[in-house]
């Protein structure tokens, strides 16, 4: 049987790291700031790379880059696709 | 009738160069009825000389967000702002970002307004192998698509062909399309975004990541807790020591012009009350706010450039911290720093404050911070403070810029815990791409922010120019027995020594108008007020002195010096001058300059909310009186209790 994919905050990803924002994603933060991060592109099944961790978390999706403040980024439970390269 | 379209488009799609390729300078910043949130209004003229009227939108991801601008954007859309809908909308796309970008027309799409969509951008897309294939687009998207780059100009004249026929025709072109019926950022959405990306672009499958790397060691260097700091302390430094520099010659222009025009009003016109109300009210009062314009101006031209360049958000990220820790956001230092050149354009540069309570609480403490109208004061009275010892007057000075930004954070927490009390937004923002500026959208910016404040502030401040000379300027006082005196001796010694006859004119004159001064009812208003400011040390002299610098700081100075009999032309610089102040005294024959009330007065002026340019600007940038008067009594409570502290300790 397989294992339930990991899904750890986006604040714990390391610099280079890659991972999927899955469905519930975003649900832990207010409905406001989930609803404005979805428009910014952060949206189901998407893919973010991690840019620079701490704070501000900068993570690109697609072509956009997007600073977020640690307390975000710590709402935000993502699963990892990758290790982050040395 | 000129058809209106609406420009929308998500933040950083160069919706703004568009606009300013379109319109050029036939533009002007406006308000819908009822609405704070600002937009600009810009006629587009065809070859063929037809005129379209351009609205260009603030940047937006949804419709749908609760914030004022999405509902700003949602109702001109929907027509309930009065103009009924626009005949078109022009959707601005970033190449570069297609497939969020296309989400968000889709939602703009379903409003079923005629629209052209333009695909900004597609120079840099191309760079990095981005090939966009119009007319894929337009039958995915079923609206007339135009790929362009606004700075370049290319496909500009395409775009307005189909502007102008897309406006005249009443043609609703996506009827018959399939589009998702749910917001940006929802999977089906994305879904249908991929679906049309991948038919409108051809994209190699090996993208040039390089530049990202490059991109990320900026990032981590300008967003840096230390290093992020000490870049923005030498870029703000750079800036505002080149608004110094730099504004100080067209400021020398302007005040040369003003004196000009003075002088030549004074030599046409009959001596007279109209000339009186020409010289010192009109052309006074004007001068007095515009003499302002240069700073504005080239404030705006280098924050435009460089939040263009892409370096101000990241600026914003790297004092977020600090500045949280007095409830204001990271965005708030920077029209704080600025309003150590002048408080207006300061607080017309919080529109880069997204929150509104954040907004507000940076508009309510940035005149705290010492501007540039203030030094003529200080450098006043700490001369008159440490005469003789010019280490102390210099740490003096300091220590007031340190006392009024001490003041300003100490204030905004309190705001933020109390009257401004409310969740503080966590700064979420999309960092654009580095890029090199474009210094005709800068300049355009510049041009429009001058604009605005010359309208806005000048208008009204001209008004209270006019009541504050007249207030001046009656009832008229008859020359003085001493100053007639001086005058019958002055004749007297005349035809043998010119020079001495000269003094003692010059001596009636002032002697006169401080007489002028007492008697006036701004002198009588000062009389009135005195006993008000007597607990602080101020006299009857300084009183008015204290009033009549509400106009403007700088006022002070030119008063004290025409009731000390110093001249009015003094320029708080000359050693003789200062040292005639330092022995000026008061009607009882005290000196009028003691230590304690140097000192008192030093603390007041830090303090004080003396500037009517800003209460009028914080009105305008406000939508109300009610900020600036609360504002400005809490200043003058603040100012008055802290020059009473000051004034005790050093009697």
């Amino acid at each position: 049987m397989a294992q339930p994919p990991i899904r750890i905050p986006l604040s714990q990803l390391a610099r280079g790291q890659r991972a999927t924002i899955e469905c519930s994603a975003l649900d832990f933060l207010p409905n406001e700031h989930r609803c404005l991060l979805e428009a910014m592109g952060m949206g189901e099944q998407c893919e973010v790379r991690v840019c620079r961790p701490g704070t501000p978390c900068i993570v690109q999706i697609d072509r956009t880059r997007l600073g977020l403040p640690h307390g975000i980024a710590d709402q935000i439970m993502v699963t990892p696709i990758e290790p982050a390269s040395p | 009738m000129i058809p209106r379209i609406a420009l929308i488009g998500n933040p950083n799609t160069g919706k703004s160069t568009l606009f300013n390729r379109l319109c050029g300078l036939r533009s002007k910043t406006a308000n819908f009825p009822g609405s704070t949130v600002e937009h600009q209004v810009g006629r587009c003229i065809t070859k063929s000389g037809q005129e379209m009227d351009l609205i260009d939108l603030p940047g937006i991801y949804s419709l749908m967000l609760e914030m004022p601008e999405s509902k700003l954007c949602a109702d001109c859309l929907d027509g309930r702002l009065g103009d009924g809908r626009p005949d078109a909308a022009l959707l601005v796309l970033d190449a570069n970002n297609l497939s969020r970008n296309l989400q968000f027309a889709a939602s703009a799409l379903r409003r079923g307004i005629p629209t052209v969509i333009a695909i900004n951008m597609v120079d840099l897309a191309l760079r990095r192998g981005l090939v966009i294939d119009e007319r894929a687009a337009s039958q995915a998207l079923g609206v007339p698509v135009v790929a362009v780059s606004a700075r370049s100009g290319q496909g500009i004249d395409r775009l307005i062909e189909q502007l102008t026929m897309t406006s005249t025709s009443d043609a609703t072109h996506t009827r018959n399309l399939p589009l998702p019926n749910t917001e940006p950022g929802s999977t089906t959405s994305a879904i249908w975004a991929a679906e049309v990306f991948s038919a409108i672009a051809a994209q190699p499958k090996n993208m040039n990541d390089d530049r990202m790397t490059i991109h990320d060691r900026l990032d981590a260097a300008f967003t840096h807790p230390l290093l992020g700091i000490v870049f923005f302390l030498l870029m703000m430094s750079l800036l505002f020591a080149s608004i110094y520099w730099l504004a100080q010659f067209p400021m020398d222009a302007v005040d040369g012009i003003f004196g000009w025009l003075g002088s030549g009003v004074e030599s046409i016109m009959p001596a007279g009350t109209l000339r009186d109300l020409m010289v010192n009210g009109i052309v006074g009062g004007v001068s007095a706010t515009v003499i302002f314009l240069p700073q504005i101006l080239l404030l705006f031209f280098l924050l435009a450039l460089l939040e263009d360049s892409g370096y101000l958000a990241r600026a914003a990220f790297a004092v977020d911290r600090t500045m949280r820790r007095f409830g204001l956001p990271g965005q708030a230092f920077m029209p704080l720093l600025s309003s150590h050149a002048c408080a207006l354009p300061g607080i017309m540069a919080t529109r880069l404050i997204p929150n509104h309570r954040d907004r507000l609480a940076t508009i309510l403490v940035a005149p705290f911070m010492s501007c540039s109208a203030r030094v003529p004061v200080y450098a006043l009275l700490t001369g008159v403070l440490f005469e003789g010892r010019p280490l102390a007057a210099g740490i003096a000075f300091t220590g007031c810029y340190v006392l009024g930004a001490i003041v300003a954070l100490a204030t905004a927490a309190l705001l933020r815990k109390t009257i401004l009390r409310g969740p503080s937004t966590p700064m979420m923002l999309e960092l654009p791409d580095y890029r090199v500026p474009s210094i005709r959208n800068a300049l355009a910016i510049a041009i429009d922010r001058g604009m605005l404040f010359l309208k806005n502030a000048g208008s009204v401040i001209l008004s209270i120019a006019i009541v504050m000379w007249w207030l001046s300027a009656y009832p008229k006082s008859p020359p003085s027995p001493e100053s007639v005196a001086m005058e019958i001796r002055a004749v007297e010694v005349a035809p043998t020594d010119s020079n001495a006859a000269e003094i003692l004119r010059s001596q009636a004159a002032r002697l006169d108008e401080r007489n002028q001064q007492s008697g006036s009812f701004a002198g009588q208003i000062g009389a009135f007020c005195q006993p008000v400011f007597a607990p602080i040390g101020l006299d009857r002299q300084l009183t008015v002195a204290v009033l009549t610098s509400f106009l403007a700081r700088e006022v002070f100075t030119t008063t004290v010096f025409v009731l000390a009999g110093a001249g009015s032309d003094a320029d708080g610089e000359d050693q003789g001058t200062l040292a005639t102040v330092r022995t000026a005294t008061r009607d009882d024959g005290l000196p009028l300059f003691t230590m304690a009330t140097s000192a008192s007065l030093l603390v007041f002026f830090v303090l004080a909310m003396q500037c009517l340019p800003t209460l009028v600007v914080v009105a305008r940038e406000t939508g109300s009186w009610r900020w600036p008067l609360l504002q400005f009594s809490y200043m003058t409570v603040i100012a008055y209790v802290a020059a009473l502290f000051a004034y005790l300790l050093m009697s």
